[in-house]
């Protein structure tokens, strides 16, 4: 189409007019006090630990196009800063009453996103209160400190490393902090304050991005609740070994649980239990409220649950001579007959609060029905990775079907698919033996998987309801005799066909229990969970992350310096006994002014017990005198600490205790639950090896980990990937390949390279073009830079642009990608300059359109189309576009050549173009247009190295054919 | 030096690159990461040079009034007005830039993407021309193929949908597989040779 003045400009008046077309309802609207939201309400979150308040709010009908709901909190109603939003989806509205949103838990307080100065909210008027999310800005935000409780979560190398010594004087004295800057922190988070007032507001914001008057700002309350109640508790009594065994379903909110608490019951005291739980709740309601009753039920079991771990689930307490004991806890209970009891289980929050579970009978059982744990299990650093996981493992491999399909209308032919589960010790599985029995028991077919893909062909005599397989599995010199799985499949009138049922191993179905892998490191006191397993599964990875941070409460700041104010203490590890943390500090001066603040305390207490006479405040003080006696021997006889304490330059005495934190947080021992989740588990011990492992640490940094490398296993990197063995050899192999036949061609030896039909035709379509007066059209592929496709379509371009250059021949280089226009115009330039005709380039010959795949493709055709291309030339990666820019070529008449790797789309460019150079014709075919020893023999290399890739699989089809699977399985699977 | 400080940097980066392939160790994989975000700092910097390349050569259009220069302004003032409506607007769902995304280029697309439609029926009317034994057999072939995948081909025989699949997974795939094979091949002598220095006509010039 020939554009006028007159077209140009209705052509644009018409885009501003659709523009101006852009819906803005809201704008229309008249009273805008109708668009704020009604029955705005901020309620405290039922069981949490008085960090949490849910807003809840009446949504504005669909006709008001609201796109989203602004939240903004602050601690009085003049201030309102930016919290959060709803997003609406503006066709469909919202379908409930009551819209909800849930502030709880910590969420993002400041980082380096945010803005660096307050600023007022958009399209507020001068009296508003709202302004945008907290800014960098600690004038602004320091003081924000005092009203959350802030979490700052600071890389470990950030707090050890970059910090700055800040003393601050308080009311007892100087005291020293680490200060940080704020790009210091991974993040800083904020969470309410139980019992504080808060202030919300809510406004709505229109398709036209109108934000609409706010909502009156409403006041809410978090409240410090009891921990929630757990769902299921179950109990058993396993009478031949005194043990009863316990095992709940875990909660789902855990921030502040503290204790796991285990109790004994009579049933005669059931009334009096419910009595005294009720009075608990009054007493959690009212405050004012006293409690008289006593709790009936007898602790039995207590351990500490630390937050943020899953904690372990089961527990196992023995009865000895008829009594449960435990010093520890100051726990003696004299249990009579077990029927007569019931178990109660209970969790305890930091805030005192304690919920119990419903009560629970005991099963009575024997040991003969709990699980068998007799598996051989190990537990090993993963091979091949960069020392971030630990696997354990256990048992021989396991076979299972997974699926089948009729694969004919008779239903007398099926395809199952099965699968393994195997482990690093059993993974060289030489065969899996299929028996196939019809409903009467017949045996219909026996299979030899040799090649295990997961799939076999089963031929039924008659269609069958029902069809069991025998399997059973040679690995690792195991015959599998002792190991015999069977599975049916079972006709499902649903979904018309045979689906596997239940897995039985020797006749016990597998999947009634599961695995539960728990670890525990040297800075924990209780164990976590690792991961869970099905029954049939053989091995779980452990990921033992690299990265460690410290989390630190933040609540002052130093807004001279930019600084947020931590404390400078910080744990090594816990002690042997993993109950009391080795506590030391960022600078050395402070740890001897803790240890002479312990020693002036402890001299105090003493003489405090000497000058009392009361019994209780007696062995009151006696116990904070072992307690601060115990930290002083801590501090001057932990081995670490005292080698902390030679170091003379500080950073050196950071970079031990560093080391000293990194092995006691990476290595972990293991152990295993076995269990139907119903309190029948086994558990096993804690794996122990006596092959200790070298491990890369100083005598020093080691000499406290006494386990270490014996249950304590700490994950090393690898310097080689074993698995692609293979893959170097044959580097190697083609590497030598190429360098032979360069040296093959440079001695001057006749290389005989195919003729490429494509390639042979560049000269006469560039010919062409130059006869006919019309430029030539190169396109290098959609991809960018990091394609080798599109690599070698920029080798052939440098080729055509000097043969097109020589022929004083115009070529126009449209590009997608804006890192391959510098090089395409570089080497459109190059070429010229070699034909010796610089004054032919024109530097706007290669021209960058857009990144947008289909507007790409318009304008590479309406380049096409207005230059009336002779010849185009498409040599790269391409998609979906490919047909539209060659089909279009071919309209206009044009030559065209095209090369791509992309399978999908070479049928069209042989459909389309004259000469289609196929998948690693496009790679060759620089080398082909150089001519050269150094092209020509890496070409001849590729074919070299193709013949023994064909001959590879030849040899390992014919392998394969008698049974020899040895060749297949030399060679990685992906 | 100008070609061989690139070359330097191609070379050591490259064979770098290849040892980190075999290499899973933490100090390998910490050097990648640190690399990959070196690249993703340097990537939007080129944006600059793709707008530059557009105003060049449609701006050179205009002050020429070379025949249709009124297409460049249209470019430019798209691409002018869609910058500015971002900046200015921001691009959250609601402003004028998602307008004009959701509104205008995206129709746009799609109605490039429709044409594909017309053009595949077009190239299978030219594939499936029997003008040759080879195309005889590709026209037979893809009848089967199409009748396969519909429920047409099992009524007429239960064999068509078999023998489609048959194709599919058996002669299909293994011509695939070469070509994927070949393409493997011809990526890493490419890059091979780009790595010793062999190729370097992506750098500018031939050699």
């Amino acid at each position: 189409m020939k554009l006028t003045y007159a077209k140009t400009g209705l052509l644009l008046f018409l885009m501003v007019f659709s523009f101006l077309l852009m819906p803005i309802p809201s704008h229309a609207a008249s009273d805008s006090s109708s668009y704020i939201v009604e029955n705005l309400k901020a309620e405290d979150i039922p069981d949490d630990d008085g960090g949490g308040l849910v807003l809840s709010w009446k949504p504005l009908p669909k006709e008001k196009r609201i796109i989203e709901y602004r939240i903004y909190r602050g601690v009085n109603k003049d201030t309102l800063f930016y919290h959060g939003k709803v997003d609406v989806n503006v066709k469909t509205g919202v379908s409930g009453d009551v819209m909800y949103y849930y502030d709880s838990g910590y969420n993002n307080f400041v980082d380096l996103q945010s803005p660096r100065k307050l600023k007022k909210e958009q399209q507020q008027s001068e009296d508003s209160p709202l302004y945008g999310s907290y800014p960098r800005d600690l004038k602004v935000t320091g003081p924000q400190l005092a009203n959350y409780q802030i979490l700052g979560v600071i890389p470990e190398k950030d707090f050890l490393f970059k910090n700055t010594k800040i003393e601050v004087e308080e009311e007892d004295g100087s005291v020293v902090y680490a200060g940080l800057k704020l790009r210091h922190f991974s993040g800083l988070y904020k969470k309410l304050i139980p019992g504080k007032e808060y202030f919300y507001t809510v406004f709505a914001v229109t398709e036209s991005r109108s934000y609409m008057p706010y909502a009156e700002p409403i006041i809410g309350v978090p409240i410090d609740n009891s921990p929630e109640k757990i769902q299921n508790l179950y109990s058993a009594y396993v009478e031949d070994q005194s043990i009863m065994k316990f095992e709940w379903v875990r909660s789902l909110f855990t921030s502040d649980q503290t204790n796991h608490s285990l109790y004994l019951l009579k049933k005669s005291d059931l009334t009096a239990f419910n009595n005294y739980i009720d009075e608990q709740k009054k007493a959690e309601i009212d405050p004012e409220f006293t409690t008289t009753l006593e709790n009936p039920a007898q602790l039995i079991f207590q351990r500490y649950c630390g937050y943020p771990y899953t904690p372990n689930n089961t527990v196992e307490v023995e009865i000895v001579n008829g009594k449960i004991i435990n010093d520890e806890k100051h726990i003696n209970v004299e249990v009579g007959a077990i029927e007569s009891y019931l178990a109660v289980f209970s969790l305890q929050d930091r805030a005192g609060y304690e919920t119990f579970s419903e009560v629970s009978s005991f099963d009575i059982c024997n040991s003969a029905i709990l699980p068998d744990l007799s598996d051989v299990w190990n537990v090993a650093d993963r091979l091949n990775d960069k020392g971030d996981y630990n696997v354990v493992q256990w048992g021989k491999p396991t076979v299972f079907l997974t699926n089948s399909t009729f694969l004919n209308e008779d239903k007398t032919r099926i395809l199952v698919n099965y699968d393994v589960y195997k482990n690093t010790k059993y993974d060289k599985i030489k065969n899996i033996f299929f028996n196939v029995f019809d409903m009467a028991g017949n045996k219909i077919s026996t299979i030899n998987e040799f090649y295990q893909d997961s799939k076999l062909k089963v031929n039924l005599n008659e269609p069958s309801q029902s069809v069991k397989f025998e399997m059973r599995i040679v690995a690792n010199g195991s015959t599998g005799e002792d190991q015999i799985f069977t599975q049916s499949l079972v006709f499902n009138d649903e979904i018309k066909s045979l689906q596997p049922g239940k897995l039985f191993l020797n006749g016990k179905e597998v999947n009634k229990y599961s695995y539960s892998v728990y670890k525990n490191n040297y800075s924990n006191e209780e164990w976590r969970l690792s991961k869970k397993a099905l029954g049939s599964q053989r091995e779980i990875f452990d990921n033992v992350t690299y990265r460690s941070y410290i989390y630190k409460g933040v609540s002052k700041f130093d807004a001279k310096k930019g600084l947020f104010l931590v404390s400078s203490s910080f744990s090594a590890r816990l002690d042997d006994e993993l109950k009391n943390p080795i506590m030391t500090d960022l600078y050395p001066q402070e740890v001897t002014k803790t240890l002479d603040q312990y020693k002036e305390e402890l001299a105090n207490l003493i003489t405090m017990r000497d000058t009392t006479d009361s019994e209780a405040e007696i062995a009151g003080l006696n116990a904070n005198i072992d307690a601060y006696q115990s930290q002083i021997d801590l501090n001057e006889n932990n081995s670490i600490l005292k080698k902390a304490a030679e170091f003379k330059n500080k950073r050196a005495r950071i970079k031990f205790l560093e080391k000293v934190k990194t092995i006691a947080s990476r290595s972990f021992k293991y152990k295993i639950v076995k269990s139907d989740g119903k309190a029948h588990f086994s558990s096993s011990d804690v794996y122990r090896t006596e092959k200790v492992k070298k491990l890369p640490f100083s005598k020093a940094a080691r000499k406290s980990f006494t386990t270490l490398g014996i249950d304590h296993f700490y994950p090393m990197p690898n310097w080689f990937q074993a698995d692609k063995f293979p893959a170097l050899i044959a580097t190697f192999i083609f590497g030598f390949m190429v360098f032979f036949m360069i040296k093959q061609a440079k001695k001057g030896k006749e290389l005989y390279i195919r003729p490429i039909a494509g390639i042979d035709e560049i000269d006469n379509a560039i010919g062409r073009a130059t006869e006919m007066g019309r430029p030539i059209l190169f396109v290098p592929g959609l991809s960018g830079i990091s394609d080798v496709a599109t690599l070698a379509g920029l080798s052939i371009l440098g080729r055509v642009a000097k043969k097109a250059a020589e022929y004083d021949t115009r070529i126009l280089v449209p590009v997608r990608d804006y890192i391959v226009l510098p090089i395409a115009q570089e080497v459109v330039k190059e070429a010229h300059y070699e034909a010796g005709r610089p004054d032919s380039h024109d530097k706007n010959s290669v021209f960058f359109i857009t990144t947008s795949q289909f507007a790409f493709v318009a304008g590479v055709n309406g380049v096409m189309i207005r230059e009336k291309t002779a010849t185009n030339f498409y040599m790269g990666m391409f998609w979906a576009e490919a047909l539209i820019m060659t089909e279009t070529g071919n309209t206009t008449g044009a030559i065209q050549i095209s090369g791509t790797d992309a399978v999908t789309q070479i049928p069209f460019f042989i459909t389309t173009c004259d000469y289609t150079l196929i998948g690693e014709e496009l790679y060759a075919a620089s080398a082909y247009l150089a001519r050269e020893p150094l092209q020509l023999g890496t070409l001849k290399a590729v074919d070299y190295t193709k013949f023994l890739i064909i001959s590879f699989v030849i040899i390992g089809t014919l392998l394969s054919t008698v049974h020899a699977t040895f060749l297949i399985n030399a060679f990685p699977e992906k | 030096m100008k070609r061989q400080i690139p070359l330097i940097i191609i070379m050591t980066l490259g064979f770098m690159f290849v040892a980190h392939s075999f290499i899973p160790h933490k100090i390998s994989a910490d050097f990648f990461d640190w690399f990959q975000d070196w690249v993703k700092a340097i990537s939007p910097f080129a944006v600059s040079l793709g707008v530059i390349s557009l105003f060049m050569v449609n701006g050179t259009k205009i002050s020429r009034k070379v025949p249709n220069w009124q297409y460049s302004v249209i470019t430019l003032a798209g691409l002018v007005f869609t910058a500015l409506a971002g900046f200015i607007w921001g691009t959250q769902s609601g402003t004028p830039y998602m307008w004009l995304f959701e509104n205008v280029q995206m129709p746009m697309s799609a109605t490039m993407f429709a044409l594909l439609a017309f053009y595949i029926a077009s190239a299978a009317y030219k594939a499936f021309r029997a003008r040759s034994a080879q195309a005889t057999v590709l026209l037979l072939a893809a009848i089967i193929v199409m009748l396969g995948q519909v429920p047409l081909g099992a009524m007429i025989s239960k064999w068509i949908p078999e023998t489609s699949k048959w194709i599919l997974n058996v002669p299909n795939l293994a011509a695939k597989r070469a070509i994927m094979i070949g393409v493997g091949l011809g990526m890493t002598a490419t890059s091979l040779k780009i790595l010793l220095g062999i190729e370097r006509t992506y750098l500018g010039g031939g050699d």
